[in-house]
């Protein structure tokens, strides 16, 4: 959208399409920095005001940059496939605050029965495998070469 | 021949019968020297892809520093190799900047001034009775740059080099002056403008991720390259505040790469610089006076609502500026991180935006940051501040209005401090 100027007209955009969607950060980042997937259009004067005004969030800072898509991949008429890109936002927290990114899939408690099932499950399989493989004595040599 | 071979063996006997010596057995001959090693030593290969040979290239650097003839080819083995580093700048706008300086540079921040410092009643006694005049000569100075000097408007964030940068230098250059009697040191010291500050070093260990080094274990490197607005050097050392070995505080540990703070990599010039060469006598630092420019005022950080991030500009920049200045007067005297520093090196840093000052001590107890180094060290750098306070509330009409005593009174200690000798 343009500059405005003072004494300019206001260009008002309505209904911009403005998502973010916070994600795990692949290298670990400061306790403070919250990293973001946003929309290709939004500035970090936009990513600051959605925060603080809609989530209620703080922010002392906004860093952002664009990730692009690799275009490498070939479909099967051996055109380029493109990969989207994508803009990428690291958000600092103000007044102190931080966050650590939430493990998503805990490892759940297994009661006794199915603990106990799932083991004895695994012991079967590892059997049936030794079975297929055949006597280790042979050297994995096929059980039918012979005299 | 055995007529002259007996004739000789008479004589030889006949000569030691005439004499009566007692008979001496003659002095064993000395023993042949010990055969020397027929093959060269086994060592590792020089130029091998391998642990051992890393090793010993290591090695036959650290032996050549050691041995280097002086000081100046000291520092130009050891910025010889040049490759991408951070550059460290002691004013930035980073957020919580302080902690991450005092990680790299392993500082324990101690909040107030070493009590000797804090208060010293007996050169304060007698610059007590001059405070008045001091006060006055401040009180000038302001007015003259702020009030009487018809200034232009200032140009677009060039307002601190407009009025309060003139203002510090009138005020340090005239209190240094008039404190010369009490203190001989300021007499022998020099008072640079606009110096440069440089050092360079290692800390800490990263793997190498794209380009032809791919995979291979570097040291993270660091370049701090310092402006101050002003720079006292003297030639005798300030003493020491505590021992070498104390303890005051934690070093913070980060666990993450350097280049999310955010900080840059550049390479360039390994520069290790105080202000002046090394054969200059004033080789020791007093202290440095910072200007905080003008994207790091305080109404911005005011108008951004990041209050608590103004104290941390002065305490990034005061541990950062001083931590290069002592660990580059710590080099010029021949330590670096193979050979530890044997005495602390003290300085101290005022930064200033031109109403708020803000003091800072520092001691220097080791240089030996480097991954092999940092291992077995308990030593750590010590610095002491405070939190910024004004010297006036406003100037008006001709006369300042709500002077601080207290700022001024801990200028002029600051300016007074010398080794206990003097």
């Amino acid at each position: 959208y343009p500059l405005f100027q003072l004494g300019g007209p206001q260009l008002r955009i309505f209904r911009p399409n403005f998502f973010m969607l916070a994600v795990r950060p692949g290298v670990p980042q400061p306790e403070d920095t919250v990293q973001f997937r946003v929309s290709m259009e939004m500035t970090k004067v936009d990513i600051k005001n959605y925060l603080e005004k809609i989530y209620n969030v703080p922010v002392a800072a906004v860093r952002t940059r664009i990730q692009y898509g690799a275009n490498n991949k070939r479909n099967h008429k051996n055109q380029r496939v493109k990969t989207p890109d994508y803009k990428v936002a690291y958000v600092q927290l103000g007044k102190g605050q931080t966050f650590q990114f939430p493990n998503l899939f805990p490892e759940k408690e297994q009661d006794e029965e199915a603990q106990s099932f799932d083991d004895f499950r695994k012991k079967y399989l590892e059997k049936e495998q030794k079975i297929q493989k055949g006597d280790p004595r042979r050297g994995g040599v096929p059980d039918w070469f012979g005299l | 021949m055995a007529a002259p071979g007996g004739c000789r063996l008479l004589l030889r006997l006949g000569r030691r019968w005439l004499s009566q010596e007692p008979a001496v057995p003659p002095p064993p001959p000395p023993p042949p020297p010990p055969p020397g090693p027929l093959y060269p030593p086994v060592v590792a290969s020089h130029t091998a892809r391998s642990k051992a040979a890393r090793r010993r290239r290591l090695e036959h650097f650290q032996r050549q520093v050691h041995e280097a003839a002086s000081v100046e080819e000291k520092l130009r083995l050891y910025g010889k190799l040049q490759r991408p580093k951070y550059t460290v700048h002691p004013q930035t706008f980073a957020l919580n900047a302080d902690r991450w300086y005092r990680s790299f540079t392993r500082t324990a921040f101690v909040p107030g001034l070493p009590a000797e410092a804090a208060e010293e009643p007996g050169p304060a006694e007698e610059a007590g009775v001059e405070l008045g005049a001091l006060r006055s000569l401040a009180c000038d100075a302001l007015l003259q740059e702020s009030f009487y000097q018809k200034k232009r408007r200032p140009f677009l964030y060039r307002d601190q080099e407009h009025t309060p940068g003139p203002f510090v230098t009138q005020l340090v250059s005239s209190l240094a002056a008039s404190l010369c009697g009490h203190n001989p040191l300021l007499a022998a010291s020099s008072l640079d403008l606009n110096p440069e500050v440089n050092y360079y070093w290692h800390h800490g260990e990263e793997v190498v991720v794209h380009g032809h080094r791919k995979g291979r274990v570097d040291p993270v490197r660091f370049q701090i390259d310092d402006k101050p607005h002003l720079q006292l050097r003297v030639p005798k050392q300030l003493p020491e505040i505590v021992p070498l070995e104390s303890d005051l505080g934690d070093v913070p540990v980060i666990d993450h790469k350097p280049s999310k703070l955010p900080l840059f990599k550049k390479q360039y010039e390994n520069k290790v610089f105080i202000g002046s060469k090394v054969s200059d006598p004033c080789c020791y630092g007093h202290t440095q006076f910072h200007l905080i420019p003008d994207k790091l005022k305080r109404e911005r950080f005011i108008i951004a609502n990041l209050e608590d991030q103004i104290e941390v500009v002065y305490r990034a920049n005061g541990v950062a500026s001083l931590f290069a200045w002592t660990a580059a007067q710590a080099m010029y005297q021949g330590f670096w991180n193979e050979a530890d520093v044997t005495r602390p090196f003290v300085s101290q840093a005022v930064v200033t935006d031109g109403k708020y000052f803000a003091f800072f001590c520092f001691q220097l107890n080791t240089l030996a940051l480097t991954a092999e180094t940092v291992k077995n060290n308990p030593r750590k750098n010590i610095c002491w501040g405070t939190d910024s306070k004004p010297l006036y509330d406003v100037v008006e009409e001709g006369s300042v209005k709500g002077f601080n005593d207290e700022v001024l009174l801990q200028l002029v200690r600051f300016l007074l401090n010398r080794p206990k000798e003097l």
